[in-house]
């Protein structure tokens, strides 16, 4: 049979996991933000359409892992407010 | 080297170097926590945070597929000036979950983490899966739990016994770690599968590749599994192919990262390969030749 004591360490390990997703998460924004200073400095000037489409998508990368991180930070807050009324 | 190789050689280390493979272990990770919760909250209509992992595993994905537009990009702008497009380090997505996480050492005067109060729940749950009843040492309320346990490491063990189909080693592996150590086989195996099978197939998966992965692997895992719902399988094979999955019934959380870590021993068996070639300093396995290759069938 369950205790609360499980409930809560089951909790507790889906949090690690989101705590170790933010990291990862953490570390892809600072590889794909030297990534496009990267891009930035070598297609300097270039006026093909791929290298427009590049940028963009790297940019939307950005964004949506800074929205990632967002609604994990609001998951943990929700999930720790569960935990608290057990 | 003329200017134009260099540009082409910096492009292709740009491309390569997107974090693709940090995306993918992030994802996996919120899946494997989406998971856990879901099976917390199966009767409380509190949500604990369930929606909003669903919403950044929808932004996760949304990401990883502007990388890959990126790279896409990045390919066609060098055929358009007149270099091959092709990425000259391959796909090292693979070797990402496989890196020992750099945790800072803990404080000389730290108390120590809290034992894990799981080890019991994920014992059931293996011997479920495996048929193979935890060590009597380990099925006492006042048996210490195990610490953590590098995962690669795990994954390399389990592919050793699923490579020699033993499933009394498999069982043996899986009941020795904690639980977290265990969940965490799902972020780790996601990229490996996904390389794996492109070998085994001898081109990126795609989603009509779904029943070849399957017919090559099903047999095999469910031997090694028999307590496994195949949804689990199906719904692996589907990521790993970029379709989509199946709809189905919940499962235990540690079913993914269980049947994960079995495929990838099931795919690198199929490979001729052994347990070594999963270590992220390992070299570059040599890929198949000949395009046509098709994976022999399971049975």
């Amino acid at each position: 049979m369950a205790s609360v004591a499980e409930v809560r360490a089951a909790v507790d390990a889906a949090l690690q996991q989101v705590t170790e997703s933010q990291a990862a998460i953490q570390a892809a924004r600072e590889k794909l933000g030297e990534a496009q200073q990267s891009l930035a400095a070598a297609l300097d000037g270039s006026a093909n359409d791929a290298v427009g489409a590049a940028h963009a998508s790297l940019s939307q990368a950005d964004q949506q892992l800074e929205e990632c991180l967002g609604a994990t930070l609001l998951a943990i807050e929700q999930a720790q407010t569960y935990t608290a009324t057990l | 080297m003329s200017l134009l190789q260099e540009l082409g050689a910096q492009l292709r280390a740009t491309s390569d170097e997107l974090p693709t493979g940090l995306v993918t272990v992030a994802m996996e990770r919120l899946r494997s926590a989406t998971d856990l919760l879901n099976w917390v909250r199966q009767t409380s209509v509190d949500p604990i945070g369930v929606p909003q992992l669903g919403n950044a595993i929808e932004h996760a994905e949304h990401a990883a597929a502007a990388l890959r537009l990126a790279q896409d990009a990045i390919a066609a702008y060098l055929a358009a000036v007149g270099l091959s497009g092709d990425p000259g380090g391959g796909d090292q997505d693979w070797r990402q979950g496989l890196k020992r996480s750099e945790e800072p050492a803990p404080a000389p005067d730290a108390a120590p983490p809290p034992p894990e109060k799981l080890g019991s729940w994920w014992r059931k749950r293996v011997e479920e899966l495996t048929g193979e009843a935890p060590p009597a040492a380990t099925q006492s309320e006042s048996a210490p739990e195990p610490g953590k346990t590098d995962t690669a490491e795990l994954l390399r063990k389990v592919a050793g016994g699923v490579r020699s189909g033993d499933r009394a080693k498999l069982g043996r592996d899986l009941h020795a770690v904690s639980a977290s150590s265990g969940l965490a086989l799902s972020a780790v195996t996601s990229p490996v599968l996904r390389r794996l099978a492109g070998d085994l197939l001898g081109h990126e998966p795609r989603a009509d590749d779904v029943g070849r992965l399957r017919s090559a692997a099903a047999g095999r895992v469910k031997s090694l599994l028999p307590g496994a719902p195949p949804a689990v399988l199906e719904t692996l094979i589907a990521r790993v192919c970029r379709a989509p999955a199946p709809e189905g019934a919940q499962t235990h959380p540690a079913d993914s990262a269980v049947t994960a870590s079995v495929l990838t021993g099931v795919l690198l068996a199929r490979l001729g390969r052994d347990e070594s070639s999963l270590d992220p300093a390992a070299p570059e396995p040599l890929r198949q030749p000949d395009p046509q290759r098709r994976p022999e069938t399971d049975g």
